[in-house]
């Protein structure tokens, strides 16, 4: 593996007293997109504003492209404009003033590449956006969905090797953000870009990237791949913020004896098999997402317990139950073909590796 | 690149602040010197302190009382006309509210000086037009008589009406009518609802203009000077004024008075300052509401009436009266008596120094006008974003002269610079001097309001994209502020063309300016020739306000 676009040692932010970012390191390969998910308050826009140079951090390290670019240590702090990367912010930052070619062309003009590139490299990207039709518009007259658009295409117009995004979708309505969704991913699997994205929405977050950071009171909770951080939350925080989850309180009795899961005695006299390591505890917490559960008897779930339908809500895609059971309530998501009556009594069942110990 | 880097802006930064905040601090350091020196009133330094200067203010006890009676009454009185103008143009359904609410900026322009000239023009006894008209019908006497506290108080009523329009317009404006609504909803009638939801979300508007225009009242200079003087009517600003040029000048009286009248005007829009934070309720979100007009029948008519009444008494009438008093030789309302001339407009112009006063007034315009605008536009950036550790204390230095009775500041600063080697003591260097230091808050106020609307990260963009803190400032801050920056320009001129409590301390016999040289002409009697010059200067304004308004469509124009 080649070495990391973007390193990060120890960062901590502070603004007076409070402590914003509370020393955090991650690397980030080239080409990768990794995403800091959390929500707002845990740090995570500080940890890209300090990468881009907008914040000045109080401790640790930042190497771009294998420069140092800050160090506390070395008492050293290479200014924005110096450090080569490139961002798209939440507000997109389009400057009113000025046409949407001038926007675009802005970087490549701080660096005084000739006119004729500057126009070429400008068509280039304005082409990736499929904005090209509006060079000559000011940038004033634009929608959202195509200010957006600006703003990626003048964030790589100057070939950067990192860009950073700000919650870059988050004042789009939902239908255009999916749509956005799709083409950012898009171009930057197609153009390889090195990619540090913010995002509080969970959602986002799993979707566009190859690995997230979930970030929680300026501390890091999990670092994965999308499918990890859903599967095996490693936190209360993770389980709860990312996805939908239930998350039963009991006892760890003791290993099972078969596959290595657990025996979990949770209340109203449940017996589950669960995953995960350690001994026996008094007090646990077992992760369950809601769309693992089956509503009947599912075969290879060994979990099985009787319970009635509370409430349910059809949401379109899926349905929502809310199913009674000895140990409490439990969310269930189901495809609208699985209908079932309020009042009904089912079974819910799942799979032991769906029951994550945390 | 080490941490305590020395770039350009870390040297540039501190000096702007620094030299601005020592222009507003140095004269106020002399005004409190002299304001303690008991010895000789024209030594410096003062050879003996004491507080005896505070402790006679007492002796002037009817020149307290006499501003305490034209205050109360110009406050009661501008509230009253500011309230019913806002809730007319705000809340009621007139024909044209829209133009009307544009037409009530008008009574600002006009000034208390012009609004005293005029008034003076219509109501001087015998003179005044309104009582020539009075005497001509037989009766007996005058009518009115403005060379009085309740002359000067109508006068400055009209003055501060727009004030307090402005402000309590603001409050009804800014109220969510959906308060209202469920009011309504929830079963209360029209008056119920007036009086339950509406009158308590307004009243804190309404309390803290009162506040502020009382205040604004107890320092005022001008109305109080051109018909003060001729009566024999004196308030604090007066008596300021006239201890100062009296001789042998009694300076430590003029200063004690002087901070006094500054310490009771500070509290009181301190007072207003927290009347509005913490009276205020959540009504006030930042999202510009246009309340539903309630439907007033047949009302609306003499509502319409009251509305341009108010324009016409503040601002029609006496424009009017001034007018006709520049084109006659003496003033006259009797018809057979008129004689029509250019002369006071020739003389105006031409006379030895009144000509000179003119142009002064325009070179000093232009000139602190332009070197403001520059030198406040970095000022209000480093205040707002810069994030500059002290930046706080800057702005509140910075915005220090807005709360000082401009001829008590006014004072100060003749003091300041009389007492210091550099001989600009009479010239116009000192004037522009003394004009960009009182008018550093009226730049920043304006200069600031459109900083905070830019979104930082528009600069934070071009910083990412490469560009250093120059080539920022040139293609992407200082474009962005334009239009803040055309209008503080705008306004500096303005407000330098008008400048009367500063200039009439600081003025020298080679460097008339214009106000201070109505006043005069005034004061030496001549009522034709002072309105033919009043109204060249309003003129020169109004000219100066569409030259700039044109060139500021045009340049917004492009970028909206």
């Amino acid at each position: 593996m080649s070495e990391p676009r973007i390193e990060v040692a120890d960062l901590i932010v502070r603004y007076g007293d409070v402590i914003a970012v509370d020393g955090i390191g991650f690397d980030i390969a080239p080409g990768e997109l990794v995403t800091l998910l959390g929500p707002s308050g845990c740090g995570k826009t500080t940890t890209l504003r300090a990468v881009a140079g907008l914040e000045t951090p109080s401790g640790g390290s930042i190497r771009l492209n294998g420069d140092t670019v800050y160090s506390a240590g070395q008492r050293r702090n290479v200014p924005a404009e110096k450090r080569g990367v490139s961002m798209v912010f939440q507000s997109y930052a389009i400057w009113p003033h000025m046409t949407v070619f001038d926007n675009v062309a802005y970087g490549l003009r701080v660096r005084r590449l000739p006119p004729g590139e500057v126009r070429e490299n400008v068509r280039r990207v304005l082409g990736l956006v499929q904005m090209l039709e509006y060079a000559d518009r000011p940038a004033s007259k634009l929608s959202g969905g195509q200010q957006q658009r600006v703003a990626v295409a003048r964030a790589i117009a100057f070939s950067p090797n990192v860009v950073l995004f700000d919650e870059p979708l988050s004042n789009l309505d939902a239908k255009l953000r999916a749509e956005m969704r799709v083409e950012l991913r898009e171009l930057q699997r197609r153009l390889d870009i090195t990619s540090l994205y913010v995002t509080h929405d969970q959602e986002e977050a799993l979707a566009i990237s190859d690995r997230v950071i979930v970030m929680s009171g300026g501390r890091i909770e999990q670092i994965g791949t999308p499918e990890d951080i859903y599967n095996r939350p490693r936190s209360r925080f993770v389980a709860d913020f990312v996805g939908s989850a239930n998350l039963i309180e009991g006892k760890v009795r003791g290993p099972s004896g078969t596959d290595g899961t657990l025996i979990f005695d949770a209340q109203g006299g449940v017996e589950l098999e669960v995953v995960g390591s350690g001994g026996s505890s008094d007090r646990a917490t077992v992760a369950l997402r809601s769309s693992y559960i089956h509503l009947g008897q599912a075969p290879g779930s060994h979990n099985a317990v009787a319970g009635r339908i509370h409430r349910r809500m059809f949401h379109g895609d899926f349905i929502q139950y809310v199913v009674d059971w000895p140990a409490g309530q439990l969310i269930v998501r189901r495809p609208p073909t699985e209908l079932f009556e309020e009042g009904s009594d089912v079974t819910v069942s799942f799979a032991p590796v769906h029951c994550v110990l945390l | 690149m080490r941490l305590p880097a020395i770039a350009p802006r870390n040297i540039v930064m501190p000096l702007v602040v620094l030299l601005c905040g020592g222009l507003v601090l140095y004269p106020i350091g002399f005004l409190i010197n002299e304001s303690l020196n008991v010895g000789d009133p024209s030594a410096f330094p003062p050879e003996e302190y004491g507080f005896d200067n505070f402790i006679n203010l007492t002796d002037d006890y009817r020149a307290l009382a006499n501003t305490l009676l034209v205050s109360c009454i110009a406050t009661v009185l501008a509230v009253i006309f500011g309230f019913l103008q806002a809730w007319i143009l705000t809340r009621t359904n007139i024909p044209g509210r829209r133009r009307l609410e544009r037409l009530m900026e008008l009574p600002y322009y006009m000034t208390p000086l012009i609004g005293a000239l005029a008034w003076g023009v219509l109501l001087g006894p015998k003179t005044g037009l309104v009582n020539q008209l009075w005497r001509s019908a037989g009766a007996p006497g005058d009518l009115f008589n403005i060379y009085s506290a309740y002359g000067i108080a109508w006068v400055m009523a009209l003055f501060e009406g727009t004030v307090a329009f402005v402000m309590i317009s603001a409050a009804m404006k800014s109220m969510d009518p959906s308060l209202e609504e469920s009011s309504r909803v929830l079963g209360a009638g029209k008056l119920r609802t007036a009086l339950r939801i509406t009158l308590p979300l307004v009243a804190p508007g309404v309390l803290s203009a009162t506040i502020f225009v009382f205040a604004e009242m107890l320092g005022s200079f001008a109305a109080a000077f051109v018909l003060g003087i001729p009566g024999r009517f004196y308030v604090v600003t007066t008596v300021i004024w006239q201890a100062t040029l009296s001789f042998p000048p009694d300076y430590g009286r003029a200063a004690a008075m002087g901070l006094s009248l500054f310490a009771v005007m500070l509290v009181t829009l301190t007072l207003a300052r927290l009347v509005l934070r913490h009276g205020t309720y959540t009504t006030i979100t930042g999202k510009a509401f246009r309340p539903r007009a309630m439907d007033v029948g047949v009302m609306r008519w003499p509502l319409l009436g009251i509305a341009w009444g108010y324009i016409i008494v503040a601002v029609i009438l006496p424009l009017g009266a001034l007018m006709l008093t520049s084109f006659e030789r003496f003033a006259t309302v009797i018809l057979s008596q008129m004689q029509f001339t250019f002369a006071n407009y020739q003389t105006a112009l031409q006379m030895g120094s009144v000509g000179p006063a003119f142009v002064n007034s325009l070179i000093l315009g232009i000139s602190v006008a332009t070197i403001g605008v520059v030198v406040i536009g970095v000022l209000a950036w480093i205040i707002y974003r810069s994030r500059m550790p002290g930046s706080g204390v800057a702005e509140y230095v910075i915005m220090f002269p807005q709360a000082v009775p401009r001829l008590v500041f006014g004072l100060g600063l003749l003091w300041a610079w009389i007492n210091l080697p550099i001989p600009i003591y009479g010239t116009l260097w000192l004037l522009a001097l003394a004009y960009f230091t009182v008018f550093l808050p009226l730049g920043l106020r304006t200069i600031a309001s459109v900083v905070l609307q830019v979104d930082p990260s528009l600069e934070e963009c071009a910083r990412v994209c490469g560009a250093g803190w120059g080539y920022q400032m040139r293609t992407v801050i200082m474009p962005l502020l334009r239009p803040g920056l055309v209008a503080a320009w705008l306004l500096i001129f303005i407000a330098s063309v008008r400048e009367l409590g500063v200039s009439i301390f600081l003025m020298g016999p080679n460097s008339k300016v214009i106000a201070p040289a109505i006043v005069n002409s005034w004061l030496s009697s001549s009522s034709e020739l002072s309105a033919a010059m009043a109204l060249i200067q309003t003129a020169t304004v109004f000219i100066a306000v569409a030259i700039l308004f044109g060139l500021a469509r045009r340049v917004t124009g492009v970028t909206q």
